[in-house]
């Protein structure tokens, strides 16, 4: 476990004082020794493989981890906690029973804590040990009563032994069941583990492909950085050559941007490729949305028939000069959308045939 | 019986007259219908004679409009006819607005659709520009959405031509969530840049699904609207200090956009903050914001088609008759051209007079009025 992330717990937990960071454990894992800090042991996505508390004590021995920091209280099969050197002590030697309630127990059967309450560390115990055993599917009924009468059956069985009401008839039916359709329980956990492959395996594809595409992207960027200083270079390399300036930027423009917009459509043309394949596999009807087009309209301006002079002699617009100008500037108005609609109307006007046949 | 006349009986006598749909201070809409062809349609009929000085300035602004303008994504006025002293203009017949999708929590917007959107609304106001008009009340409200899912702006009872250069303009237009600063600040000079504040509202209302600056009052909008975006620098907004109503609101930090719209791709927010803009000169236009990489960025906009539609109000189960459910569906189309025009149809001139400012209360009775409507 990383330092980061022992130190992300106990700062999460809430329950310590201090994490003492000086007796914390660096070995790995696999023997986890709880160090001066509480809440539990994390895993590496964060959440408690091994809960433990500060006023955590052993109910046998009556060891309390302030005594002890490295103490770890696992829990029976009975539910019942106790300290490893208890187990140690009581059950290295074979099976014996439980000082608490009596039920014969082994060392190899205790577990790590997950949860604070010990409740729900049986329900969830028990639900886990029920769900492999009755792992039937929709698909193995023929109506839908017949499978909401099964889950139905299913929590009964479950109830029962969270609650411990009945439990051996109860054990009795699990046996009657897992006898009764071991080969259709194997064919489902088989099911199962292909399923979560799956899963796995698109999800490690989705992933990799977006590595790959933002690989890519860095790689473009990277060429573009490269490519805009080799044009700098030689930009300064034909101006030192003694060449018109304005005539070198502008074609340095035009290349960079020719190089811009080739690039934007390769990108575009792999997130939509990218995209289609998702799609398809999620067997979605796709109905084309076409590209973006600026214009839809074929309405014709007469743009192409005059040319608008930045400045005109224009009494009318004498008011938007000097100080009004800056008003203007200010709300955005701009005299030469005045002056560019008057050349339109009379361009536009040009073209109108007169009218015929009106009194004179 | 001259010609003039008998061409107007004729055009009269085209449509008939349904069902009356709704009533605003300015203008009755009927549910009607093309003889000929059967195709349904909206009539308003304008009420002359109330005001003492003719036909109210709104109805003249969308005749004289709505008539220059004929375009996928704006209204199409069909035919405009009168009946003894009223006025009578034949719309286009639409389902539902933009804001009842927005609303509409059952609705869930991809990216694509607001692109969509976004798409039809730059469009259509690009063409309204391009031909040198300025909306000057654009809301969601007013974007209409055919049954095809075609959006098509509506309500030109604001809009007017582009100023001649002595002319000033008023500031007491567009309501009040979508106004830009510079009217807040009583500009008289401003162009097509406002119209663009409002679409960038807009933009951000589909994205958050909520009005993205609600002020309660127009001191309020300015301070809302600083708050969101901070408070412009003199750099930023060159002039904003020597406005008309220019008054000190307030130092607010700038906060990112990314900070509030999260979900939004890196293009959205750049679109996003170029339409919010505080300098209108430097506010991108519909145009520039049409050739936007956003739009080029996959996904590809919705088609039309394809979009998200408003549930019909009255459900299956309930007995409610037809044609009182497309009574309802057209109310909510024209509503923009029957609640609303209260306050518009008192300060539609362009006068020395200023017109008195929006009402909250305006809005709120628009839209709790349309709910009453609408629920059977």
């Amino acid at each position: 476990m990383s330092r980061q992330s022992i130190l992300r717990a106990s700062t999460t937990s809430g329950r310590i004082a201090t994490p003492n960071v000086g007796s914390r454990s660096t070995g790995p894992s696999a023997a986890p020794t709880i160090g001066g800090f509480y809440g539990g042991l994390r895993d590496d996505t964060g959440k408690i493989s091994e809960y433990s508390a500060k006023d955590d004590q052993c109910p046998i021995c009556k060891t309390e981890r302030y005594f002890n920091q490295k103490m770890r209280l696992l829990v029976s099969t009975c539910y019942h906690k106790m300290c490893d050197s208890c187990i140690e002590r009581l059950y290295s030697l074979g099976p014996a029973p439980c000082p608490i309630c009596g039920k014969t127990l082994r060392k190899m059967g205790f577990m790590t804590q997950t949860f604070e309450d010990l409740a729900v560390e049986k329900d969830v115990f028990i639900r886990r040990r029920i769900a492999k055993e009755f792992n039937k599917r929709r698909e193995n009924f023929s109506s839908d009563k017949e499978y909401n009468d099964y889950l139905e059956d299913v929590e009964d069985i479950t109830f029962n032994l969270i609650n411990e009401v009945d439990v051996e008839k109860t054990e009795a039916r699990i046996a009657a069941h897992r006898e009764e359709n071991a080969a259709l329980i194997e064919l489902n956990i088989q099911r199962e583990e292909r399923d979560v492959m799956a899963a796995q395996e698109e999800e490690e594809r989705e992933r990799q492909e977006k590595l790959e595409r933002a690989k890519e992207i860095r790689r473009e960027e990277e060429l573009e950085r490269a490519e805009r200083a080799k044009e700098s270079q030689r930009i300064l390399e034909e101006l030192a050559r003694g060449k018109d300036a304005k005539q070198v930027v502008a074609q340095s423009r035009e290349a960079t941007a020719k190089r811009e917009a080739k690039r934007l459509a390769e990108r575009n043309a792999a997130i939509m490729a990218t995209m289609a394949s998702t799609n398809k596999r999620r067997g979605e009807a796709l109905i084309p949305d076409p590209p973006h087009k600026p214009l839809a309209d074929d309405w014709y301006d007469y743009g192409d028939k005059y040319v608008l002079r930045r400045d005109y002699d224009d009494a009318v617009s004498e008011l938007v000069r000097g100080d009004m100008e800056r008003l203007a500037l200010a709300g955005g108005y701009r005299v030469e959308d005045a002056w560019n609609r008057a050349v339109r109307y009379a361009v536009a006007g040009l073209e109108t045939t007169p009218l015929v046949g009106l009194p004179s | 019986m001259d010609a003039v006349e008998k061409a107007n009986l004729s055009t009269s006598q085209k449509y008939s007259k349904e069902v009356k749909v709704g009533e605003g201070a300015y203008a009755v809409v009927y549910k009607g219908r093309e003889i000929a062809t059967g195709r349904q349609v909206a009539i308003k009929k304008i009420k002359v004679g109330q005001f003492k000085d003719g036909l109210d300035m709104s109805a003249v602004r969308e005749v004289k409009y709505l008539r220059e303008l004929q375009h996928d994504n704006v209204i199409a006025l069909l035919d405009v006819f009168s009946s003894k002293t009223n006025l009578n203009l034949v719309l286009e017949f639409l389902d539902a607005d933009l804001e009842i999708i927005i609303k509409d929590r059952s609705n869930v917007f991809q990216p694509a659709d607001i692109k969509s959107w976004m798409v039809m609304t730059l469009r259509g106001l690009e063409f309204c520009h391009r031909n040198f008009i300025l909306h000057r009340d654009l809301k969601p409200n007013n974007l209409l959405l055919a049954s095809d899912g075609q959006l098509k702006i509506a309500d030109f009872g604001l809009a007017r031509d582009f100023a001649d250069p002595n002319v000033k303009m008023t500031s007491q237009v567009i309501t009040r969530w979508y106004r830009p600063p510079e009217l807040l600040f009583g500009c008289r000079f401003y162009g097509p840049g406002s119209d663009m504040w409002s679409v960038g509202c807009i933009f951000a209302e589909l994205m958050l699904r909520t009005p993205y600056l609600p002020g309660e009052s127009d001191m309020d909008q300015l301070k809302v609207i600083f708050r969101a975006l901070g408070t412009p620098t003199e750099d930023e907004w060159p002039g904003y200090t020597s406005l008309p109503d220019y008054m000190v609101v307030g130092q607010y930090p700038k906060t990112p956009l990314r900070d509030l719209f999260t979900a939004a791709s890196t293009e959205a927010i750049s679109l996003l903050a170029k339409l919010l803009a505080y300098a209108p000169g430097k506010r991108i236009s519909a145009k520039e914001a049409l050739h936007h990489a956003y739009f080029f960025q996959p996904p590809n906009p919705t088609h039309h088609s394809k979009l998200p539609k408003s549930k019909p109000a009255a459900s299956q189960e309930n007995d409610t008759p037809a044609d009182k459910k497309a009574q309802n569906e057209l109310y909510d189309s024209l509503k923009g051209g029957t609640g609303t025009r209260k306050r518009k149809s008192s300060m539609g001139h362009e006068g020395p007079g200023r017109p008195p400012p929006l009402r909250h209360g305006d809005m709120a009775s628009t839209v709790t009025g349309s709910s009453s409507l609408r629920s059977p």
